[in-house]
Parts: structure tokens; C-alpha cells; sequence
């Protein structure tokens, strides 16, 4: 093994978890604990991750130019696609970094572009979704006729038809969403909140490596 | 009166390449696609850009040069998109992993966790205060709230007869879940319709001038 | 009669239809207030003048837009009532977000609005990190933040004098789409009351919230809540169009509803069994 795989052998392994430790229990225990050193140490560490992770931003940009600039010269399908998305991406970099992000040029141009796609792709959802519930909500069992009933009153109870020529509708439905659903809801926040927290205790123990397999990890 | 601008028409244009995929995957809809993932990528570093200028602001002004080790720790992280290299971007993000979830684990036991708990307890405890709409919704709202948790108990296994009260909970739970995701899903697509009708007037009104 | 299945063509044709009709012909449609967006609003009413109030959280500017209905015209309100706003940006588009929310409502001077930039209202510039950045700001501004949007030093806008920590800030308001965020670290971690003009789904799932700290969140109902928080204070925006498109939504709801239950009995044949359940 060389010197360089030993020493990313050791970065990715000890170090690494070494580093996680310190910064998860000093981050967690800033809050238990009142400790001037500790909190100007958080403090100084917060600015820190808060700096690092400006850098992620530029990622997208590096992995995308290198895979769109190999399918551009080897003209695989898409190609004239891949070429128009990196000349894009490049004027829209030369206008960004020239207007300024606050510009009415760069707000309108990103309102008239990403916004509107971002939109357009979500509202499409609504097509979708209606022709699923269609085949879908077939009240054949139990468990489909609770789904389907609740849903629907959410939905007739919230409508403005309704709520503006029957002025219970709208207890009705703040009655159902804060005490029947908020069961549900609360069973969901409670359990995934501890899932969380066990995530939390895996990574510290070394257990989970999956947020740094983009390392080598 | 139709529009005159040419952003309108540029996003009047953009959302029709984009609802082309009800009529399938085509080339409108890709040409929609690129432009999307460019737009994000290039903003991302305008984005970046300016955050940078901002963020390491008091180091270029001098005030505070410890922040050269952050902007060399920040550099390292972009050697992630190199396999063989890609070991550099470790420290950095062991600090990135390690601080934002010692910050939201001390989130997560005080507030989702002890946060609903000590709701449950207290609304368990106010069980007769009220009107009576207010006391059987609360009296619902504790059970459920314990009938959906049991539903997520898979550390045991309920096959004694003891454990039969535990397994009517578990099924109590099922239906208490299966409320919830009723009532989500209508409330999910009242906000998918808002964006379909916010694509839908951007075409009518904005571009071609009607309603 | 054997009901035929309809085809996804044909349902989407029916839903454009359906979308279009509201779009070319406004049904007019009224909200009724509900108590939730009620107290919102008395609650923004009730601040003094001069009072700080942020406004920010993480999203993504596209679900943002229904909250936006809500936003726009709180933001009117505070603009009338001479409550301060620092807007705090934790994602990348919410400062594309925020300034289409302070055009939108046409509170700027340069609309003949109340207010001036830096006296009034500040923007701050993308706060990487999320919830580390709003940890870090909520302790020490002046250290997290040291320009604004434009770079201009904060020390040289007025507003920003009197934000130091969370203790100067009144309200928090959030529109975003991550405004849990918000309520656990602001809320749950200092102690500062909470508006959140939220997406429909996150007033279905983080409702819960409001029984955690009672007295200090409140949710509103996505565009519903958007058009009755418009009616509270006159005007008439996205939030009304979107109870229109609402209404046609709830028709075809409906209506696919029965027809698939009736295809489901009639379209087939009605085979009995068991289900366990």
C-alpha cells in the first residue's frame, strides 16, 4: 500500500471519525451545558460549517460540465441538448455574476425560466394525481373506505362552495385535522424524531457511513 | 390582449414544452428539462459566488484571519467529485455531518420527541376540561396518539395471549394512521391544484391577456 | 350496463377543461375567515410600531407560491403599521423568494410605499448551513452576518442597530416550505412566537405543533388560508384564484370518485371475498 492510500486510508477511518465525534457531542452539549469556552468553540465551529458548505454549491456545476462535456464529444443521444444546457449555464453565470442576484434582469429572468418550469413540472402533478385516484380509490376493504372518506371531507370541507353555504365546515374540518389527525400526525413527528436521534447516535458510534460514501467512506 | 413581453413569452413557451408530457416524452419537453437543470446549476453559482463574497467578507477585509481555514476546508470539499481523490473531502464533511446533527439531535429530544410526550401528558391529564366537543376530541386525540406510536413498536413481538390488549392497539393504530393519511392526502392535493392553477393563469392571463 | 374504464387521455383532458374554465371565467368565489388566520392577523396587528420581525425560513420558491398569498399582504400590514422586517434567506432561492414577495406588495418607496430599504426592511444574503446558520444567527447576528444582500456592512443600515440577538426579534414569520425548521430551533429553542403562513401539506403534518407550545404557532391553510388572509386586509391576489380553481378541483374530485367506485361495481364483475383487515 502506498504512502498516499495510507494516508486516505486513515483520513477516511480515524479521522474522519474522530473529527465527528468531537463536533457532534461539542454541538449537542453546547446546548446542555453553559460553558464560555465551549460556546465561543460552537460558535467558532458553526461559522466554519456554515463556510464549508458554500462550497457544495459549486459540485453540481463541476460534475455536470465534465459528464455533459464527454457526452458532447462523443456524440451520444442528447447531445445537442447537453451543448445548449453547458452554453446555458455559462451566459447565465456571465449574467448572474454581472447583474447581481437582487437585479430586476436576474429576478425576472429566473422568475421567466426556473420558476416557471418548477411550476409548470409540479402543477402537471395534478393530472397525474387525478387519473391515479381514479383507478386507485376503489372502496373495495376497510382501510380504502377510512382513506377515501377522510380525504374527501378534507377536501369538500375546505372548499369554498361549501364553507361560504354552511358555516360548520370549516370547525368541522379544523376539529378533524387537530384532533383525529393530529394522532397521526404527532405518532409520525414523535417516531421519526427518534429515528433521528438514532441516526444521530449511529453516526457517532461509526455505524453509519452512507453520508460520507461520496468520500470514499 | 395578448402579452407583448418577451418574458411572458418565454414563459408562456417554457410551460407548454413542459405540459408536452402528457402528450409524452418528446423533444419539447427536453429542451423544458435542460433548461431547468442549467438554470439551477448556474444560479447555484451566482449563488455561491455571492456567498462567498459574504461569507469570508471579514477575512478579505482582514478582520479575522482564522477563516483561511475554513475557505482551505471548503476548497477540499470540492475534490469530492474526483474518485481518486475524493478522500480530501472527508474532514470537511465529517465537520459538515458531525455539527448539523449534534444541532439537531438537541432539537429532536426537545422538541418532537419530550415536546409531544409532555403534550400528551397534559392534554391526558386536562381530559375533562371544556365543552364537549373539546373533551372528546381530546380524549381522541391522547389515544390515537398512543395507538399510532404502538403501531411503530417492531422491537416486539406480540404472540402471547398477554399481548393480545397490545395487538387490538396495534390494529387501533393501523386505522389511526391510515385518518391521517386521508386527511394529508386531501390537504396534499389542495396544493398541487394552487400549482396547477398558478401554471394554468400564467398562460391565460399573463400571456394571452383573458380573465 | 357495463360502465367502460375511462383512459388517463381522457381524464386529463376533462382536468384541463375543468382548470380552464376558472382561469378564462373568475368564479368570484369568497373565503370565510377561519379562527387560525384570524389570530395571524391580530397578531401581526398587535405589534407596536418599530417592532423587529423576521421573515425567512428554507424553501423552495415553487411550493412557496402558495404561501406568498398569505405573505404579501402581511407584509402590507406590517408595512402600514410600521413594523420592521428583516428577511432571512436559509436556501438558495428563498432571497429570489423574498423580493418577489416585497415587489408583489409594492411596499418599497420607489411604489410610493412606507417603506425604505435599510430603515425598514433589510435583506439579508443566503445564510448556508441551515439550521447551524440559524443557530449561529439567532445567537450572535453581528458575527453570522456581516453585509447584506448587496454587500453593503450591516453596521451602516439603521434596522439592523437594533438586531443583535434572538432577544431583539418580536415575531417570526415564516412562508417557506421548511418552516419546521423554524418552529423547532425558534420556537422550541428561544422561545419566539412563530407565523407560519403554510403549504396545505405542512398544516396537515406540523399541526401538531401548535399543541406543543400553545399560545406561540399558528399554521395557516396554504391558498385557502392565503385567500382569507387577502380578505382581512382587502385586496384580492393568488389566493383567490386559487379558491376558484378549488372549487372546479372538488367537482372532479368528486365526480372521478363516484365514477370509479361505480366502473369498480359495474365496469366488472362483482367478485365476493373476504378481505382481512
Amino acid at each position: 500500500m502506498s504512502t498516499m492510500d495510507s494516508i486516505s486510508r486513515l483520513v477516511r477511518t480515524r479521522i474522519t471519525q474522530i473529527v465527528i465525534v468531537v463536533c457532534l457531542l461539542s454541538a449537542a452539549a453546547g446546548y446542555y451545558f453553559s460553558n464560555p469556552q465551549l460556546d465561543a468553540f460552537n460558535a467558532e465551529l458553526n461559522l466554519w460549517n456554515m463556510d464549508i458548505v458554500i462550497f457544495t454549491l459549486f459540485i453540481g456545476l463541476i460534475t455536470v460540465f465534465f459528464s455533459y462535456s464527454k457526452s458532447v464529444s462523443a456524440r451520444t443521444s442528447e447531445w445537442p441538448f447537453r451543448l445548449y444546457a453547458l452554453v446555458l449555464i455559462a451566459a447565465w453565470i456571465v449574467m448572474g455574476l454581472y447583474s447581481g442576484l437582487y437585479s430586476d434582469t436576474y429576478q425576472t429572468a429566473y422568475l421567466s425560466t426556473k420558476i416557471t418550469l418548477h411550476i409548470a413540472i409540479l402543477g402537471q402533478l395534478i393530472f397525474f394525481y387525478l387519473s391515479a385516484m381514479y383507478r386507485t380509490f376503489r372502496v373495495k376493504t376497510l382501510r380504502t373506505g377510512i382513506l377515501v372518506i377522510f380525504a374527501l371531507a378534507m377536501i369538500l370541507l375546505n372548499s369554498p362552495i361549501i364553507t361560504s353555504n354552511w358555516s360548520p365546515a370549516d370547525a368541522i374540518s379544523y376539529w378533524l385535522l387537530n384532533y383525529p389527525g393530529m394522532g397521526g400526525a404527532r405518532a409520525i413527528v414523535l417516531v421519526a424524531g427518534v429515528g433521528g436521534i438514532i441516526l444521530a447516535i449511529r453516526i457517532l458510534m461509526g455505524l453509519e457511513k452512507s453520508a460520507l460514501r461520496a468520500t470514499g467512506g | 390582449m395578448i402579452s407583448v413581453d418577451p418574458w411572458v413569452w418565454l414563459s408562456a413557451i417554457l410551460t407548454l414544452c413542459s405540459f408536452s408530457l402528457l402528450y409524452g416524452d418528446n423533444k419539447f419537453f427536453k429542451f423544458a428539462e435542460y433548461t431547468f437543470t442549467a438554470v439551477v446549476i448556474g444560479h447555484n453559482v451566482v449563488m455561491g459566488y455571492f456567498t462567498l463574497k459574504s461569507g469570508f467578507n471579514p477575512l478579505f477585509t482582514g478582520q479575522k484571519l482564522l477563516l483561511i481555514v475554513p475557505l482551505i476546508l471548503g476548497l477540499m470539499v470540492i475534490f469530492m467529485v474526483w474518485r481518486k481523490y475524493a478522500w480530501l473531502a472527508a474532514i470537511p464533511m465529517a465537520i459538515i455531518i458531525g455539527v448539523s446533527q449534534g444541532i439537531t439531535v438537541r432539537a429532536l429530544v426537545s422538541t418532537d420527541v419530550m415536546g409531544n410526550v409532555k403534550a400528551v401528558i397534559s392534554e391526558g391529564s386536562n381530559f375533562f376540561i371544556g365543552n364537549p366537543t373539546d373533551i372528546v376530541g381530546v380524549m381522541l386525540r391522547v389515544v390515537f396518539t398512543i395507538a399510532a406510536v404502538s403501531y411503530f413498536l417492531f422491537t416486539f413481538a406480540f404472540k402471547n395471549t398477554a399481548s393480545k390488549p397490545l395487538e387490538y392497539l396495534r390494529i387501533l393504530g393501523k386505522y389511526v394512521l391510515l385518518i391521517y393519511i386521508g386527511i394529508y392526502i386531501g390537504n396534499q392535493s389542495m396544493q398541487n391544484s394552487m400549482l396547477a392553477t398558478s401554471a394554468i393563469n400564467r398562460l391565460v392571463r399573463n400571456w394571452l391577456g383573458f380573465g | 350496463m357495463k360502465l367502460p374504464e375511462l383512459k388517463a387521455s381522457q381524464i386529463w383532458a376533462i382536468v384541463l377543461i375543468g382548470y380552464l374554465i376558472p382561469a378564462f371565467i373568475p368564479l368570484g368565489m369568497n373565503p370565510v375567515i377561519s379562527q387560525a388566520t384570524q389570530t395571524v392577523y391580530n397578531t401581526i396587528q398587535s405589534l407596536p410600531p418599530g417592532s423587529i420581525v423576521m421573515c425567512g425560513g428554507g424553501g423552495v420558491f415553487a411550493f412557496d407560491l402558495e404561501s406568498s398569498a398569505g405573505l404579501i399582504p402581511a407584509i402590507q400590514q406590517m408595512a402600514r403599521n410600521g413594523v420592521k422586517v428583516v428577511f432571512y434567506p436559509m436556501w438558495i432561492e428563498t432571497m429570489q423568494f423574498n423580493k418577489y414577495c416585497v415587489d408583489s406588495a409594492r411596499v418599497d418607496e420607489k411604489y410610493g410605499g412606507p417603506w425604505k430599504y435599510g430603515r425598514d426592511y433589510v435583506f439579508l444574503p443566503y445564510i448556508p448551513g441551515n439550521e447551524v446558520g440559524l443557530v449561529s444567527f439567532m445567537n450572535d447576528v453581528k458575527k453570522t452576518v456581516s453585509v447584506d444582500y448587496a454587500g453593503t456592512p450591516i453596521d451602516q443600515l439603521p434596522l439592523m442597530a437594533g438586531l443583535n440577538s434572538y432577544k431583539d426579534i418580536k415575531l417570526w414569520i415564516c412562508a417557506e416550505w421548511d418552516g419546521v425548521t423554524i418552529l423547532r430551533y425558534v420556537t422550541g429553542q428561544y422561545g419566539i412566537p412563530v407565523m407560519w403562513f403554510a403549504q396545505s401539506s405542512a398544516y396537515a403534518a406540523y399541526g401538531s405543533y401548535m399543541s406543543i407550545y400553545p399560545g406561540q404557532i399558528y399554521l395557516t391553510n396554504g391558498a385557502l388560508g392565503g385567500a382569507q388572509y387577502e380578505k382581512l386586509n382587502g385586496i384580492t391576489g393568488l389566493g383567490h384564484a386559487a379558491l376558484d380553481s378549488n372549487v372546479m378541483f372538488t367537482i372532479m374530485f368528486v365526480g372521478f370518485l363516484v365514477l370509479g367506485n361505480l366502473t369498480m361495481l359495474f365496469g366488472e364483475k362483482n367478485v365476493n371475498r373476504k378481505v382481512k383487515t
